[in-house]
């Protein structure tokens, strides 16, 4: 187990006239590997969560481990969690802050103290991560980048302190297509390459369903569903539309279809496997029609 | 970033009372009254006047007291700076002797004056912020500067700045509050080091807010122009500021008590 959240409570403004309850006793288990979305409306606590699970919000009560360690105990060493656990907030490249992208990437390998080779082939290591020429790039300024580069950019320079789990919030916003395609095949690439477990925070659910294992629901600051997207989605079609969520198109579409009448799985996420799903089924009620003639 | 949760000075807390519906050109003017007389005041007494005046108010408007003392904690090292500046600069009647340092009667008295001083000066100011939304602050002085118009004051102008620099108060603190945790995930670490070492780590913070503090700048004003926003001649206001009895009389006794309390303290 690699995040463990047992009866997570969080307020904010405590004691004050603007207290809100932001999330409402979580228990939640992440083993390592993993391929997360967390999916919910704005405002539904995603944010707040994916903050625990470095230190720096710490519950109002409950506990948080990662790998064993209560981290909100005295004497942990948060910056050791945080070196495990790598948080991309919103608009990250919002966070860009030097002369050049070598020097952006290598931020955080430096405050690790690391020597000057390392540090050289960790920010290599990590452009390559994001798939950016480390020659064509490395003494840009990061100012100079266009949207979509400077977030990738921002993204490295997470990379670079080799986290073990990597927790993206709405990487995809404000991006336009390509741009969102090319962040979510990194994600995808740099789970099934380097073994980094990856949360993805989003409220759309089209961008994450696709590409996550297990998918979290959250709907006012609790955990409503957990489980892989296609039995979600099969099994908890009403749930969803009943929180404002709404289902991914393709598997809308089948739902409709098994509305009508037709025998149809519907827990598809595809555009692609709708089509075989219902060729399959049009090829088979075909051949019944044809034994029934013959 | 427990500190910037803790900064209300300057908020506004909305209630229905008598304080925050006062005219707030009589607010200001008031406010204004009680600060010129703590400083003509020389006396315990008199402060203990101004401050039962600001306490009566505070209890008036409604606003919970642990609301505006939060305000104070941000002062307090002010307050004790001067405090203990004041124990042992002060040439006069040793009380205590600590090494070479020496603490004088006179710094105590003195000492102590001026911390009430400032606890009341701000104290005032707080319960204006509080009770009064940035609108009709900027209103009131926009009102009170256009009598200064004729020696060519931009009365609007300068309400208008003052508007904007409080309306984004809190959304760049909100900011600095979202890129100091960005950069504390990158391996940023602001809490330990020496102060030349704590002064350089606030580069990472200082950069992105400035670049987004310009883009909001640069944002605000063409969303203006679209508004055809044009400056304030000729301009009309939606809320016309009215003077009632209640905002003479609050007036009256503010300024009867405060000119009192300056000749006989």
């Amino acid at each position: 187990m690699f995040i463990c959240l047992e009866n997570v409570n969080f307020t904010y403004n405590l004691h004050m006239p603007f207290e809100t309850k932001a999330l409402k006793d979580i228990s939640l288990n992440i083993n390592e590997g993993e391929f997360i979305g967390l999916i919910g409306h704005t405002g539904c606590g995603k944010t707040t969560l994916i903050q625990h699970f470095n230190g720096l919000l710490e519950p109002t009560s409950g506990k948080v481990y990662v790998e064993g360690l209560d981290i909100n105990e005295r004497g942990v060493n948060l910056r050791l969690i945080r070196q495990k656990v790598g948080l991309v907030f919103q608009y990250p490249e919002n966070q860009l802050f030097e002369e050049t992208i070598f020097q952006e990437v290598a931020f955080g390998p430096k405050k690790l103290s690391l020597s000057e080779d390392k540090i050289e082939k960790r920010v290599r290591e990590a452009l390559k991560m994001v798939d950016l020429d480390y020659n064509l790039y490395a003494e840009r300024s990061p100012f100079s980048l266009s949207g979509g580069e400077m977030r990738r950019v921002a993204l490295a320079s997470i990379l670079s302190i080799r986290p073990k789990m990597l927790v993206l919030d709405e990487p995809t916003a404000n991006l336009d297509p390509q741009g969102r395609n090319k962040i979510l095949s990194e994600m995808k690439a740099i789970h099934d390459n380097f073994g980094i477990t990856v949360i993805l925070v989003s409220h759309n659910m089209e961008i994450i369903a696709e590409i996550v294992d297990r998918l979290l629901v959250m709907h006012r600051g609790e955990i409503i569903l957990d489980g892989p997207p296609r039995e979600i989605f099969e099994k908890y079609a009403d749930d969803l539309i009943k929180v404002g969520l709404g289902l991914p198109q393709v598997t809308r579409c089948m739902h409709e279809l098994r509305a009508k009448g037709k025998e149809i799985y519907t827990g598809v996420l595809t555009v692609e496997d709708a089509e075989k799903e219902i060729l399959d089924r049009v090829r088979k009620s075909n051949k019944q029609l044809k034994i029934k003639k013959g | 970033m427990k500190i910037l949760r803790n900064i209300s000075f300057g908020q506004y807390i909305p209630r229905e009372s008598l304080i925050h519906n006062l005219d707030p050109r009589i607010k200001i003017l008031s406010c204004l009254a009680i600060i010129i007389s703590l400083f003509l005041i020389t006396e315990f007494l008199g402060y203990l006047i101004l401050g039962t005046i600001i306490m009566i108010g505070i209890i008036i408007s409604q606003v919970h007291p642990k609301f505006v003392f939060r305000g104070l904690r941000p002062i307090l090292f002010i307050i004790i700076f001067t405090l203990i500046i004041h124990l042992f600069m002060t040439e006069g009647e040793i009380l205590y002797r600590l090494g070479f340092l020496k603490i004088t009667k006179e710094g105590l008295i003195r000492g102590l004056f001026i911390s009430c001083r400032l606890f009341i000066l701000i104290l005032t100011t707080s319960l204006l912020t509080l009770s009064t939304s940035p609108i009709s602050l900027t209103d009131g002085i926009e009102r009170l500067l256009s009598f200064f118009k004729f020696i060519g004051m931009p009365a609007h102008e300068i309400a208008m700045m003052m508007t904007i620099a409080l309306r984004f108060i809190p959304t760049l603190l909100e900011e600095t509050e979202k890129i100091m945790k960005a950069q504390i995930s990158r391996g940023a670490d602001f809490e330990s080091g020496n102060i030349f070492n704590r002064t350089k780590n606030l580069i990472p913070i200082l950069i992105p807010l400035f670049v987004s503090a310009f883009r909001r700048a640069d944002e605000l004003a063409i969303a203006m122009e679209a508004k055809c926003y044009r400056g304030g001649e000729g301009r009309t206001h939606f809320r016309q500021l009215k003077i009632r009895m209640v905002d003479i009389l609050t007036f009256v006794l503010i300024g009867v008590i405060t000119v009192m309390a300056s000749v006989m303290f």
